[in-house]
């Protein structure tokens, strides 16, 4: 079986991936999607983490049925925003969407 | 009975935040009712406490609501305590601001702003009771900084005219001065004693250092100089009758002026740890006695006269207390309250019939118009002058001058200077009187009013009847008031008086009757009139100290601030300031706006921690 | 969890119901009052239902929350701040054009959220909670979606909330796999067991970056002023109110007794360190000039986590009441300043720029005055309950010996003064030469409603008394 510490490398390799997106990606949906990237990689460090350590308990996969289901919640709240933000801007670049500063 | 406590400051207080909020939607009769009211309710307290205190003597009664914060020995709490002298406080303040609010109703029936004016004199009550009643020095200090504020929010009231604002904020200036050396003085108490409580702190007072004593009481005595109007803090004082009448006796007569006196019998037991502080309350207390005496003489303006004559009685306070006749000084702050309160209302009601004129020399006649404010006016006149055996005034300054000579801290020139100022105060005195009332008539109004008689009744037999509490050896020494107090204040320690209090007793009443004859002499039978020149005017300026504070103070530090403009303190400020500035320049310039930006630093925050926490 | 555990969690439920209820009212009859109304309903519900969670106190309510006294301090502080939320909206989205109802509904289940959040024992709690709490108030911010800022607010908030959450799930999962548990009690046992542990220290620390964000500490406030700005104004006082003293509450519980335990020299206690200095540093500098008041609300904000951390970092019984007492003097003087901007705003017009309000104490005196006092609160002026909280923050961090946490408290709170009196100067002002007074804010008669009256002036009784008779509410953060 594969090391653990492998694991966790490419998780956090998933969540550094994640940040990477949200920071250099100009679309909000693209940016949600760094963000949803970033939530997964957590997802796969605690199924790695009961798999390899605690597989007796049940803690890590009902956190992960919670975070899924949460992240859908997020998801259909966030895409709503964008398509307003769509709406009254007529565009979802978010550099061009800095009404605010200072 | 006796928690009925926080009722007596509690009371005003309502009655000033009732006005001040919804007074406005409120009819002006009920303003006044309401104003006048809630002074008089808290009388009313005073006197069920003072009546329940006569039934059973508790000894002391401290009643404390909640403690504000604590931290270690500092506790100040909102705690009231009640003894002999705070109960005489809180009888005065209260009674006699019943009276003079009953007289404002009056007074102020016309004026506009007549909500404003019972709002701050409701807070005023409010305050000087909390000063008079408080058990910590926290708490004192509230009230005292409270009275200033009302201080400088009354003579300011009508603040349409500039010389009124003037002359509030000059009071407030110079008050603060002494404000500032009390609170020194009060940290210096809790330094060096842990504690803020004042009972402890007398009960520890024999422990302090001889240097830290006279420091405390050096500096309690500077806020007590500021306050009470005494020399070298005393030039607010006549310029504080800007404010209406009511305010002048109230405030800078009868109750607030004599804080300062206040304090120091409080506090007697620091003083008496630091005997040169004493010899200074003495000598302060004597010289400015004497000065305010003779500027007195020269005044032109009836209430100036007052405020001056003012100066001069509290300066005699505080030789007592120089002294060590604590008793004897608040005995003549009672009597004083009466009888100053009456003359202020009384020339109150003067200066309201002749249409708002003030120089006495102006005026003339008016016991045929006036001749119920003559007879109030005569009696308070015979009370400040000391007339012998009948006038409250004369057995208060007669104790005082007696113990300045025989007590073990006095001196034959401390009882010199008295007597003189005494003759003093009775040529003023009836220069006063026979100058509006006696002489060749003027036009006037005659004044009929409820609001007006009863009070000026009152503080007219309080004047005559208010000195038969503490009478000499030699006239049966019948003394409950001094029996009163002597819980709270030693008497001082003595020579045994003898032949010699006859003797004494015999020249107070020379130097009244002597006094009256003289201004009898010179104002009743030629109307004299001091010229504006020489001496005359010196004194009329009150010896020339607006002119050297002027000089000595107020120039150079102009020319100082002037000189100052590009230094190098400023310099550092305003390059703080620039540099504060440049800084919020750029971590503005960061918040650009841009989420991903944002997102970034983010990011980065989180690896700049772990960083850390990896680094470490 | 039995029977017997359901009273102590009314004061959590009953709100919950009620966003249920407030749904089904919905599908019956859509009006704005009615719904407003069932939502102060559930609120005031809920502050009388602590009564029955105040009996049974350090009560655990199964593995995932803990309903104790410093639970029961904050939820009647979020409750509080849920009820007078609801009256300021009332009155401000009154010229809405788009449905108001929904407000509402989710306001109440933000505040679960918030509660959840006070109350939690455990990861699964705190990341639900955190998200109800984060998810509403995304909707909540970008509300009226007819206003370009509210859009853009609502957007920025979202990126930057989820990130943050990702940040904190991704931290558990590391501390899991560090600890193999979600309770706190057992990451407490861990952490003191295991000071070096670089796995568990790397989750705590992500987590920490969630919460920072929550509490805009920095360097994780970027967000702050552009929704402080954006948001409607009732909004913004609930960002700044119940989502913070959620997050703090969570802060409290899941890391005050591991500071607690640890020497002051170790990791976690020097970046605590940093962020409060920082924040403290930072936010009062960035407030010094601002000409917006929301923006300058939002940076004074910053500053004012600053100050409630460093009494989390000194610790001690000091810290257990200057933390809480810190917050409610914090949070009612936030809810009376947003307070009386929201009774002067609509979601068309709001009163944001310090101009708009110059002369404001000529045309309404007693709003101003009540600004006045919070701000003077704010600043922390004595005789105001800022005075205390921050008196107390001063004697936890004096008697831990923090002084250059303390130090820099006292310094950049002399900035926070300059700004908070120029707002005050600018309120009293008369308006300048030739130009008319301020422009009123609404066409329409502007009259108080009686319950926005009443609210605004509680809020001004509690300034005061907590600022003048602390003893009760002293009495009540006696917690064991």
């Amino acid at each position: 079986m594969v090391p653990f510490a492998w694991i966790i490398l490419v998780s956090i390799l998933l969540f550094a991936l994640g940040a990477i997106a949200l920071i250099t990606r100009r679309n909000a949906v693209a940016a949600l999607m760094g963000v949803e990237l970033m939530l997964n990689a957590a997802n796969l460090n605690f199924v790695a983490a009961w798999r390899y350590y605690y597989p007796d308990h049940l803690d890590a996969q009902v956190a992960v049925l919670l975070v899924i289901t949460i992240a859908a919640a997020e998801a259909a709240v966030g895409l709503a925003i964008i398509l307003n933000l769509y709406r009254r801007f007529g565009t979802v670049d978010l550099d061009q969407i800095r009404l605010m500063r200072g | 009975m006796f928690s009925l406590l926080w009722l007596a400051p509690t009371l005003p207080l309502a009655g000033f935040l009732i006005l001040a909020t919804v007074g406005a939607r409120l009819p002006r009769r009920v303003n006044t009712a309401l104003g006048v009211g809630s002074v008089g309710l808290a009388a009313l307290v005073s006197l069920l406490l003072a009546a329940a205190w006569a039934a059973a003597p508790p000894g002391a009664y401290t009643q404390t609501l909640w403690t504000w914060l604590h931290v270690g020995t500092f506790a100040p709490g909102i705690t009231f305590y009640l003894d002999p002298l705070a109960l005489v406080m809180l009888l005065v303040v209260t009674g006699v601001g019943f009276l003079i609010h009953v007289y404002a109703a009056w007074y102020m029936q016309d004026d506009p702003s007549i909500r404003r004016f019972f709002a701050y004199m409701n807070l005023f009550v409010a305050m000087m009771v909390v000063l008079v009643l408080a058990d910590n020095l926290p708490l004192l200090y509230l009230g005292w900084e409270g009275v200033g504020l009302c201080s400088y929010l009354l003579i300011g009231f009508w603040y349409r005219e500039p010389g009124n604002v003037k002359a509030a904020m000059k009071a407030f200036l110079i008050t603060r001065i002494g404000d500032t050396a009390l609170i020194i003085g009060l940290f210096l108490l809790f330094a060096q004693l842990g504690t803020v409580q004042i009972q402890a702190l007398l009960a520890a007072a024999p422990g302090l250092t001889p240097a830290a004593a006279t420091w405390a009481a050096a500096l309690l005595l500077g806020g007590a100089v500021g306050k009470s109007a005494q020399l070298p803090l005393q030039t607010w004082l006549p310029d504080a009758m800007a404010g209406p009448t009511p305010v002048s006796a109230l405030i800078h007569a009868a109750t607030m002026v004599t804080a300062g006196v206040y304090l120091i019998a409080r506090m007697h037991g620091i003083f008496t740890q630091a005997p040169g502080v004493m010899t200074a309350v003495a000598v302060i207390g004597a010289v400015t006695m004497l000065m305010a005496a003779c500027s007195a003489l020269a005044q032109r303006d009836l209430k100036r006269v007052l405020a001056y004559s003012t100066m001069s009685q509290v300066g005699m306070m505080f030789m007592a207390l120089g002294v060590g006749a604590w008793t004897a000084a608040i005995f003549h702050f009672m009597t004083h309250a009466f009888f100053k309160a009456l003359l202020f209302l009384g020339a109150g009601v003067v200066i309201h019939a002749l249409g708002g004129e003030q120089d006495v020399t102006k005026m003339g006649g008016l016991r045929k118009t006036l001749p119920g404010v003559y007879w109030a006016l005569l009696i308070g006149a015979l009370s400040l002058a000391g007339f012998p055996f009948v006038t409250a005034g004369f057995y208060s300054k007669d104790a005082i001058l007696y113990l300045s000579w025989t007590a073990a801290r006095g001196a034959p020139w401390l009882w010199a200077l008295g007597w003189f100022t005494a003759f003093l105060t009775a040529v003023y005195a009836f220069r006063m009187i026979f100058l509006v009332f006696h002489g060749p008539a003027v036009q006037a109004h005659p004044v009929r009013d409820a609001r007006v008689s009863v009070p000026l009744g009152i503080l007219a037999v309080l004047s005559v009847i208010g000195g038969f509490v503490l009478l000499p050896r030699v006239l049966g020494g019948f003394a409950p008031f001094a029996a009163f107090l002597r819980p709270v204040l030693p008497e001082p320690p003595q020579r045994d008086g003898g032949i010699f209090e006859v003797v004494l007793l015999a020249a107070s009443a020379v130097a009244s009757l002597g006094g009256i004859g003289v201004a009898y002499l010179l104002f009743a039978r030629r109307r004299t009139t001091s010229p504006d020149a020489g001496l005359a005017r010196f004194w009329r300026q009150g010896w020339g100290f607006d002119a050297l504070y002027d000089r000595l103070v107020v120039h150079p530090y102009l020319w100082l601030a002037q000189e100052c403009r590009h230094d190098v303190v400023d310099a550092f400020y305003h390059g703080l300031a620039d540099v504060c500035l440049m800084l919020n320049g750029w971590l503005s310039a960061l918040q650009n706006g841009r989420v991903r930006w944002y997102a970034g630093a983010l990011v980065a925050g989180a690896v700049l921690l772990l960083a850390l926490l990896v680094w470490r | 969890m039995t029977w017997a555990d359901l009273p102590a969690l009314y004061p959590m439920l009953i709100p919950a119901a009620t966003a249920v209820l407030l749904l089904l009212t919905l599908t019956v009859r859509r009006d704005a009052r009615l719904a407003a109304g069932v939502a102060m309903a559930g609120f005031i519900a809920g502050l009388l239902a602590l009564a029955a969670s105040a009996a049974e106190l350090s009560h655990p309510v199964t593995m995932l929350l803990t309903v104790d006294r410093f639970a029961v301090v904050f939820w009647g502080i979020l409750l509080f701040a849920g009820l007078l939320v609801s009256v300021f909206a009332v009155g401000y989205f009154r010229t809405l054009r788009e449905p108001r109802e929904e407000f509402y509904l989710l306001w109440l289940l933000a505040v679960v959220g918030a509660m959840v959040m006070a109350a939690s024992a455990h990861f699964a709690a705190f990341f639900l909670g955190l998200e109800l709490l984060s998810v509403s108030l995304y909707v909540l911010i970008a509300y009226p979606r007819m206003q370009s800022r509210a859009v853009e607010a609502g957007v920025k908030y979202l990126i930057l909330a989820g990130a943050s959450s990702a940040f904190v799930l991704f931290g558990m999962a590391l501390t899991y796999a560090a600890t193999g548990t979600l309770t706190f009690a057992e990451l407490f046992t861990h952490l003191t067991l295991f000071p070096g542990d670089v796995l568990l220290l790397g989750g705590v620390v992500m987590i920490l970056v969630g919460v920072g964000f929550k509490l805009a500490l920095v360097p994780f406030h970027f967000w702050t002023p552009d929704v402080y700005e954006g948001a409607p104004l009732p909004v913004t006082a609930a960002v700044a109110t119940v989502s913070k003293g959620a997050a703090f509450a969570l802060l409290t519980r899941l890391l005050l007794g591991v500071i607690q335990a640890q020497p002051g020299h170790s990791t976690l206690a020097v970046i605590f360190t940093l962020l409060a200095l920082a924040s403290m540093i930072v936010g009062n500098l960035l407030a010094l000039a601002q000409g917006n008041l929301k923006r300058l609300l939002a940076y004074s904000s910053i500053a004012n986590m600053g100050y409630a951390l460093t009494a989390f970092i000194a610790g001690g019984d000091a810290a257990r009441v200057a933390i809480p007492y810190f917050f409610a003097g914090y949070i009612v003087a936030v809810l009376a300043a947003f307070g009386v901007m929201t009774q002067l705003s609509t979601p068309e017009h709001e009163l944001q720029e310090v101009e708009d309000y110059r002369g404001l104490a000529w045309r309404y005196p007693w709003s101003a005055a009540l600004l006045t006092v919070a701000l003077l609160s704010l600043a922390g002026i004595p005789l105001t309950a800022g005075f205390l909280g921050k008196f107390f923050v001063l004697t936890a961090g004096m008697a831990a010996g923090r002084w250059t946490l303390v130090v820099t408290l006292v310094l950049t709170s002399g900035l926070g003064l300059y700004y908070y009196l120029r707002v005050i100067t600018a309120l009293y002002q008369a308006p300048l030469e030739g130009e008319q007074p301020t422009p009123p804010p609404l066409h329409l008669p502007h009259r108080l409603s009686v319950l926005t009256g009443l609210a605004l002036a509680v809020l001004a009784a509690l300034l005061l008394l907590l600022g003048v008779y602390p003893s009760p509410v002293l009495h009540l953060l006696a917690w064991p």
